[in-house]
């Protein structure tokens, strides 16, 4: 399988439509989720917000990967709505801010890009490890991206250790109690509950490993 | 103090702090007391209904009495049961939902909520305790409350829970002469990425406020380019203003407008 070394509006592309189908497949389930501590709309708002970004990416030439970024958060803020739509699509339009007009960038570019959209989403939420939120499974996803990249690996490697990083942050959400968020003010009832935000962003970064192995459908 | 009643008191509070049945030996060691305690204690509390025990596990959750006491206490309050007509009206003339809350120390504590009026799911916030800095309701309450309550709400804690809540007395304090002046309190993500309140207070017949009306929703439809719709406002002006009529307070509420 092609491994990708310099990443460019195709990554970014792949990227957006593996997330879209990982968001499909994980529908009802991100809706389970928020039922149990939120308004049990999560899965339905992802799917139809990935939806709206791979149709307007279907209709618009590719351009350059920042653009494509800013747009595809853009259809994310209108198209997703509750408290998602602001975070993922502020963090993806952040995302593209951070690339300017690059034509190509390289994986520490691309962990510029993640801490970029990181601290939109601290700087909406302010929301730290420990309180519920898709920073629980951002966070940890980033600080090992950058490890990863560190020890030298590839990036295809490197996505791995993020994606599953991102996990275990999802999975030690279970037993907190909501200091963010609807959630919070609803108290114990969270406790018990896995984060749906933090669940949605795992996927996003299971879709991110998926683009990095060169062709969209890889295993 | 009546010791056996203060226990009885953790053991109920421990069942509510998580949805999970808890069995006889896990609550005893939660509570640092004897197993056999705890067993006299719940016997106690099933023989009232405040518990119940799952027949298969044997471990204990909370009864169905309690939500008969939950219900009995919302409806202790005077203003939830004046407030019902007005905010199913306040809910079908808007088109989102509607919350009434009621000053509770530094919370705001929802008393009755009206779901917006489409078929979308939603959940149920009655009950739900909201530092009162980052809600509209508590802000039209605060707004209008004596001086020396507002200074000691002002003193905080403050608590964060979005990068747009407003942490800093000053500004908070500035923000409440403004409600004041407008007769509506406006709350922008201070509380939910996203979603956004416009409340007023409700007066009783002394001018105190006894709690506030709003109503609740997505923020782009509420505050379109930042600004809370006009016509949101007046809907909920009026019907504080209904609502403070049927608590006497009328007259001081024409003053504040």
């Amino acid at each position: 399988m092609a491994v990708v070394e310099r990443l460019d509006v195709g990554f970014v592309e792949r990227w957006v439509r593996e997330a879209a189908l990982g968001i499909q497949a994980q529908r009802d389930f991100l809706t389970q989720l928020d039922a149990a501590i939120g308004d049990a709309d999560h899965g339905v708002n992802m799917d139809r917000g990935f939806a709206a970004a791979v149709a307007r990416m279907d209709e618009a030439p590719d351009g350059l990967p920042g653009s494509l970024l800013e747009a595809v958060g853009s259809t994310l803020v209108l198209s997703v709505g509750g408290a998602a739509g602001p975070l993922y699509g502020s963090a993806m339009r952040a995302m593209g801010r951070s690339l300017g007009d690059a034509d190509t960038f390289d994986a520490e570019r691309l962990l510029v890009l993640l801490r970029a959209g990181l601290e939109e989403i601290q700087r909406l939420g302010a929301a730290t490890v420990g309180d519920k939120t898709i920073v629980d499974a951002f966070l940890p996803a980033t600080q090992a991206f950058e490890r990863g990249l560190r020890t030298g690996e590839g990036l295809p490697a490197v996505a791995a250790r993020a994606r599953a990083a991102a996990e275990e942050g999802v999975l030690a959400t279970v037993p907190l109690q909501a200091r963010k968020g609807r959630a919070s003010y609803l108290g114990a009832r969270s406790v018990g509950h896995q984060d749906p935000g933090a669940t949605s962003t795992a996927i996003l970064f299971a879709a991110l490993e998926r683009a990095t192995a060169g062709e969209g459908s890889g295993p | 103090m009546i010791q056996s009643v203060r226990r009885a008191g953790s053991i109920l509070r421990e069942l509510g702090s998580g949805p999970r049945p808890l069995g006889v030996t896990e609550l005893a060691e939660r509570l640092g007391l004897a197993k056999a305690t705890v067993y006299g204690l719940l016997r106690s509390l099933e023989v009232e209904e405040l518990v119940e025990r799952d027949v298969e596990t044997g471990r204990y959750r909370l009864g169905p009495t309690l939500l008969q006491l939950g219900n009995a206490y919302l409806d202790s309050h005077e203003l939830r049961a004046r407030s019902l007509l007005w905010a199913d009206a306040l809910a079908t003339r808007t088109s989102e939902a509607v919350r009434v809350g009621v000053p509770n120390g530094p919370n705001v504590l929802i008393v009755h909520h009206v779901f917006r009026p489409d078929d979308s799911v939603q959940i149920l916030e009655v009950g739900a305790s909201i530092p009162w800095h980052v809600s509209a309701l508590g802000k039209a309450i605060a707004a209008h409350d004596f001086e020396e309550v507002r200074d000691r709400l002002l003193e905080g804690p403050l608590p964060r829970l979005t990068g747009r809540t407003i942490t800093d007395p000053e500004e908070l304090r500035r923000a409440l002469e403004e409600v004041h002046r407008a007769g509506v309190a406006v709350e922008d993500q201070e509380a939910v990425i996203g979603e956004a309140e416009v409340a007023a207070a409700i007066l009783d017949h002394d001018g105190v406020p006894r709690g506030a009306i709003g109503v609740a929703g997505p923020v782009e439809r509420l505050l379109p380019d930042g600004v809370a719709r006009g016509d949101l406002v007046a809907a909920v002006k009026e019907s504080a203003r209904g609502l403070t009529r049927d608590l006497g307070g009328g007259r001081r509420y024409a003053r504040i407008r």
